[in-house]
């Protein structure tokens, strides 16, 4: 590798940190502006309409533009530290009435991240102050002398808010006030998981004729046409009763003990080598062939949606105990080991790992050996 | 693995190995003009090595390339959803080397960039928030050396001595310093809502782990870690962050963590319901079984390393740990749980960490059985194999803290075995 290119290797990390940095797109958020221009006005020569302008938004304590009549909450945020930067206006937009209780802008919010993004890069271009927007605690003087120009005329006017909240209206969340905000549309991405009470379940039904198909397409080949299991992967159907057998059957239907985890688990890892590739009717459907398979169903027009998903009983939901390992007597004597003739005769070999003989490369490798599976 | 370095063969080459520095030892005296080794001049004495810029990040002697992680392949059904095993046997002190830390995923090794890497906390909080790997950096910083002991290490053994190495029978396990936040400092920065009473960590890899950790254990003591022994975490280990929860079984130090939900309630995860129960023999399961037992194993002599010195002086070493804290003291026996000596500790004691014992004794080249039994600062003793089977029956798979034999045969062969 030449010099150059072990240099191009170096930058690379920051090159991408430079193209994410620059992600936001200023025209594109000229359009989302259009939501806002009913009650704001940015550009030059902007007045306060319904709300205030917002030149210059970057680095402005909250509630503090000249001439405009804010909310005593909007007021009061200032007053608490709240300085307008990309973190700050990011949490207002997500939820303006959540994060500033009592403010008077009616707008609901912006969903969309890349929206937001968006809009506070076309926001930017009108702000002077935009190139230091994080550093909202190098402002002192404003944050003292801001707020206190402002407020008492301005809000004469107003109609009380109905809940005014400034511990909640300051700026930063928690102790270090590090991170922000997660938006709806992100925590929706990530937040697939489902209970047994059925938290969690979204729309949508599958019937078990539509899981069959789909089983045998996608998950056949490892689990076997009846849920029997192909070589190690687990079995999913069968072993009913046989939890006290020598050679126990774990299957869904005859130890997994409620439903959700197995509408969660196919949703978030099957199928293997490809997650989440299922839609969400994929994953009721494949529920219900997987009941089906263990005669938890009969009828293959059996169709399972979140309205009836909680009234299904698994047959082992009652074969779970809490853990109570201390209250064996070898852990709850906590007794003086013995030290000294312990135990009578001499020791015998009563079984070899070598007769056996599963150790890897051994002849007859897992021959009758369980899985850790 | 390769094919061609079968378990024998490696045995043959560890016992060639050792014989032949048994002649060295014992037999030079008597060789006319002394010890080559001595007497004539090394390649390496001769010769310049290799200069700084050789190995830019330095890998272990050629020497040393036995040692390395096993899996094995019968085990599992797919090595993407698998586990290997830390050689114990070749590693001494408290600390595994990065590069020999067991591993166990479930859809393989995901590769995540840091730059594209977040940390969501949602649920029942004030404000869901999202973290960047720079904005964790913010946090203050802890160290911590704790063991990581996957559940169902020694669990193949349930049913008697199978595999012949204490790599294969104790091999899941591992212990690092991990440098990380408090778990408790990203909640605190959420705002827990006082209905919050389980935090769930999620993985960003294509299984998505998930467990259900009560709210007392992650204010306590787990760390969220992007370091392990001052190094970045390997990619195999959760790179670039992994929850540490320490004391409790390894499936619950969700890799690649991506995101905690806070609830009322657990979440029931396939991993805590199909997996990581405790099959008793009345049909019933144990569940929520976290904290992992007071546990140790010799780790030499064992069925890798068998005494190649004949008679005389014999250096003893094992590793303990226990969930519940510190080691409090190892006793050894030699001839099957008859009669025990109390072991010599050494190194740091640190609470949820492995602990290194010693015994040096003079073998006289008869037959032996050794045992090892860890008693930790709780007071609990670790228990025989037959206890725990008459208590659990044999189907249990994980939780297995039985006290291991390892048999000694005159000729120093070392074998996996159940006594009576």
């Amino acid at each position: 590798m030449s010099r150059f290119l072990k240099a191009l290797a170096v930058l690379a990390p920051f090159l991408i940190t430079a193209n994410g940095a620059t992600a936001q797109d200023a025209d594109a958020g000229a359009k989302v502006f259009n939501k806002c221009k009913a009650c704001h006005v940015v550009g030059e020569g902007a007045k306060h309409r319904v709300g205030p302008e917002l030149n210059d938004l970057f680095g402005r304590t909250a509630g503090s533009a000249e001439g405009y009549k804010y909310s005593p909450a909007m007021t009061t945020a200032g007053e608490g530290g709240l300085v307008w930067n990309d973190e700050s206006l990011h949490a207002y937009l997500v939820a303006p009435r959540s994060f500033v209780k009592g403010t008077k802008m009616a707008f609901a919010g912006l969903k969309k991240q890349e929206e937001i993004d968006n809009l506070l890069a076309f926001l930017k271009s009108y702000s002077s102050d935009a190139a230091a927007p994080q550093e909202e605690e190098a402002k002192p003087e404003e944050k003292s002398e801001a707020p206190a120009a402002a407020p008492e005329k301005k809000t004469e006017a107003e109609i009380p808010p109905p809940s005014a909240a400034p511990a909640t209206a300051v700026a930063t969340h928690g102790v270090f006030h590090l991170g922000r905000p997660a938006t709806g549309d992100e925590i929706a991405a990530w937040d697939i998981d489902v209970r047994p009470d059925g938290q969690g379940l979204p729309d949508g039904r599958g019937t078990v004729a539509q899981g069959e198909v789909l089983y045998s397409d996608q998950c056949a080949a490892c689990h076997g046409d009846f849920g029997e299991a192909i070589g190690r992967w687990p079995v999913l159907a069968g072993g009913l009763d046989t939890l006290t057998n020598d050679r126990p059957v774990k299957s869904i239907g005859s130890y997994w003990p409620y439903l959700s985890t197995v509408y969660d688990y196919i949703r978030r890892s099957m199928p293997f080598g490809d997650a989440r590739s299922l839609s969400d009717d994929d994953v009721y459907a494949l529920t219900a062939y997987v009941l089906y398979l263990n005669d938890i169903v009969t009828d293959e027009d059996f169709e399972l949606s979140r309205d009836n998903f909680t009234a299904v009983d698994m047959p082992n939901k009652d074969g779970f105990i809490d853990d109570d390992r201390l209250s064996e007597t070898h852990y709850a004597d906590k007794a003086e080991p013995c030290m000294k003739d312990c135990r009578p005769g001499t020791a015998e070999i009563t079984a070899h790992a070598a007769v056996l003989d599963v150790t890897p490369d051994g002849e007859d490798d897992g021959e009758g050996a369980p899985s850790i599976e | 693995m390769t094919k061609t370095s079968t378990r024998r063969g490696f045995m043959k080459g560890g016992l060639t190995a050792g014989a032949a520095l048994a002649t060295a030892g014992l037999v030079a005296p008597a060789r006319a003009g002394g010890d080559p080794a001595i007497t004539e001049i090394q390649d390496w004495n001769r010769y310049s090595g290799a200069g700084v810029d050789a190995s830019p990040y330095g890998k272990p002697s050629d020497f040393e390339a036995h040692v390395m992680r096993r899996n094995v392949a019968w085990l599992t059904a797919d090595p993407v959803s698998s586990v290997n095993f830390t050689p114990l046997h070749e590693l001494d002190g408290i600390i595994t080397p990065n590069g020999l830390c067991f591993e166990r995923h479930h859809a393989g090794v995901a590769e995540v960039d840091p730059q594209q890497h977040r940390l969501m906390i949602n649920g029942l909080v004030d404000t869901p928030l999202v973290f960047t790997m720079a904005d964790l950096m913010r946090f203050p910083r802890e160290n911590h050396i704790y063991f990581l002991e996957c559940a169902a290490n020694s669990g193949m053994e349930w049913r008697g001595a199978q595999l012949n190495g204490c790599q294969y029978t104790h091999g899941m396990v591992h212990c690092v310093m991990y440098t990380g936040v408090k778990l408790k400092h990203l909640l605190a920065e959420a705002g827990v809502k006082t209905a919050g009473k389980w935090v769930m960590p999620e993985g960003a890899d294509a299984s998505a782990m998930t467990r259900s950790i009560p709210l007392e254990k992650a204010m306590e003591d787990c760390l969220v870690a992007f370091k392990m022994n001052g190094e970045a975490l390997r990619p195999e280990q959760g790179y670039p962050l992994r929850l540490v929860v320490p004391g409790w079984e390894g499936n619950m130090w969700v890799k690649w963590l991506r995101r905690l939900e806070v609830g009322d309630e657990p979440w029931h995860a396939r991993e805590e319901t199909s997996k990581y129960t405790d099959l008793l023999a009345n049909g019933k399961a144990r569940r929520f079984t976290w904290v992992m037992d007071v546990k140790s194993v010799i780790t030499s002599p064992s069925p890798q390393m068998p005494i190649t010195h004949g008679k005389g002086r014999t250096v003893l070493t094992g590793l303990a740990w226990s969930g519940a804290g510190k080691i409090s003291r190892v006793d050894v026996s030699l001839d099957g749980g008859r009669n025990w000596v109390t072991a010599r500790l050494d190194g740091p004691s640190l609470t949820k960490a492995l602990h290194r014992f010693y015994h040096e004794f003079d073998w006289d080249g008869s037959e032996l059985f050794l045992q090892s039994r860890a008693i930790d600062e709780a007071g609990f003793v670790q228990p025989t194999k037959q206890e725990l089977r008459a208590v659990r029956g044999a189907n249990s798979i994980y939780h297995n803290n039985g006290i291991q034999t390892w048999h000694v045969a005159k000729d120093g062969v070392v074998e996996n075995v159940e006594i009576s």
